[in-house]
């Protein structure tokens, strides 16, 4: 799973508030490797665009989890592929 | 959505691709190819609202097995495009060119030994009920053709070369491609011609559907269909999953009439006492394991049982009986009296397992008549505009627009 899929997943678990099970909560052991904000003109720094672009498009997850920030639900990744099916209780 | 093995995933190398389908097993096969993909559920998609530019849906939402169910895969797949966003969705067409579904509510068999039907063919889709032709020598994958049965590959690419090997590295290697003998090719007439009996009368939606525990209730005393209430009229020929395939093409009732099933169960009683202890298999949770018993080591079965369990399940949520569905197709007429000649497809089938499984998976179709995909939009997806609407290939597409 590519950070930038990443970007696009929300939990799906029912009786979430408005806006909530957003953003999911990568669990792995690796720090960030980007300052924590974008700095100003960082359309133009060449070198955060290059980080940024390694991020989000050629780094992967291959086994992890994902956690739902209001819920705490976790949704497991293995092999590169989350699966985000919830159990028929769940849903 | 609905990506299978990622078919579709390279159509477009300038835009960021993302595959989603519901079975784990074909969507490890995308991945090993490259794909960025995930398993979700197209009812119920993990995606915040209009994140993406375009949705493509082919041969997807035609195996709900429900209206309510179909529409809501529409809308999700409509909340998470942008506005302007674009939705392209593919239904097989209850009009066929060169036959004719005779209910828009079937089940449609899958075997991998039929597998190697060749893509150029330009039948459409409907076709991939009959089986009745020597399977040629092909580099077809058995996963590939559970995605594209609907033959959607003639829509997208039309010059496509049949020889163009999918390059599946797991593909049973040239299992489709043996010549098979006589006898298997009896096996497989007879296979066609059955299929007509196969196809259900009444849509899911109509059907009565009672309580489960009536249902379970009646058959086990019972031990016949006669008293269900479930308005199944073809067929009794539904299921070769549980490895009777001679008992099931027993030639001598496949000439019949459709109405083979409810009139003429006193004949057939003593016939249903193994139906009933398939019926003690069933789990009541709705678990369809013994829909297919292969031992699913191979990635193109996982679609099988798991899409069934999406069809069938999908009854439960109207508060109807899972197994109700589930009887549908779980039912065997195992006739003691087999063909001879299938009796030796039969054997051949299992000298040469790995090669020609001769169980076969039923697919779920609800097959849409022209301007019925339009309409269901029209009437239920406001958020949709559509933009243009098409028959392609035994197919009816739509492109719509989300609006705002």
């Amino acid at each position: 799973m590519k950070l930038l899929t990443h970007n696009l997943l929300s939990s799906h678990v029912p009786g979430l508030r408005p806006g909530g099970g957003f953003p999911l909560r990568i669990e792995l052991g690796r720090p960030s490797e980007l300052p924590p904000e974008p700095l100003p003109n960082y359309e133009a720094d060449e070198e955060f665009l290059r980080r940024l672009h390694h991020v989000l498009l050629e780094v992967e997850v291959l086994e992890g989890s994902l956690q739902c920030p209001d819920s705490g639900r976790r949704f497991p990744i293995s092999k590169g592929v989350p699966n985000m099916l919830l159990t028929e209780d769940e849903a | 959505l609905g990506c299978g093995t990622g078919k579709y995933l390279s159509v477009n190398s300038q835009v960021y691709n993302l595959g989603c389908d519901y079975c784990e097993g074909l969507v490890e096969i995308a991945r090993k190819k490259g794909d960025e993909v995930l398993v979700c559920d197209n009812l119920n998609l993990p995606f915040r609202d209009q994140c993406f530019n375009a949705v493509i849906s082919i041969g997807v939402i035609h195996h709900f097995s429900t209206k309510q169910r179909r529409i809501k895969a529409i809308k999700e797949m409509a909340r998470i495009l942008t506005s302007g966003g674009q939705i392209m969705i593919y239904v097989w067409a209850m009009e066929q060119k060169n036959r004719r579904f005779e209910k828009q509510d079937v089940f449609v068999p899958w075997n991998k030994a039929l597998c190697s039907r060749r893509f150029s063919e330009s039948n459409p889709s409907g076709d991939k009920g009959e089986f009745v032709h020597t399977p040629k020598g092909q580099d077809v994958h058995p996963a590939q053709l559970v995605i594209s049965e609907c033959s959607y590959q003639n829509n997208l690419q039309p010059e496509t070369d049949p020889k163009h090997s999918r390059d599946m590295d797991h593909c049973l290697p040239r299992a489709c491609c043996m010549k098979i003998s006589e006898e298997e090719n009896r096996f497989y007439s007879a296979l066609g011609r059955s299929f007509r009996s196969w196809f259900f009368s009444r849509s899911l939606d109509e059907s009565a559907l009672r309580k489960q525990s009536d249902k379970m209730k009646h058959l086990k005393h019972e031990g016949v269909w006669a008293n269900s209430t479930v308005p199944i009229q073809h067929s009794r020929h539904c299921s070769l999953d549980l490895g009777h395939p001679g008992a099931l093409l027993n030639e001598r009732g496949l000439e019949d009439d459709d109405d083979v099933f409810v009139e003429s169960l006193s004949l057939k009683k003593p016939q249903w006492s193994p139906a009933t202890d398939a019926l003690k298999d069933l789990s009541l949770n709705g678990e369809h394991q013994s829909v297919a018993p292969n031992k699913g080591d191979k990635a193109s079965f996982i679609n099988g049982p798991v899409e069934d369990r999406d069809h069938i399940c999908g009854c439960d949520k109207d508060g109807a009986g899972k197994s109700d569905a589930s009887k549908f197709f779980k039912r065997t007429s195992t006739t003691d009296s087999t063909d001879s000649a299938l009796d030796s497809a039969v054997s051949v089938g299992d000298q040469t397992d790995a090669v020609l499984d001769t169980k076969a998976f039923m697919r779920y179709y609800h097959v849409f008549r022209e301007g019925e995909l339009c309409s269901l939009v029209e009437e239920n997806v406001p958020e949709l505009q559509i933009l243009s609407s098409c028959y392609d290939h035994g197919n009816w597409c739509i492109i719509a627009e989300r609006r705002g």
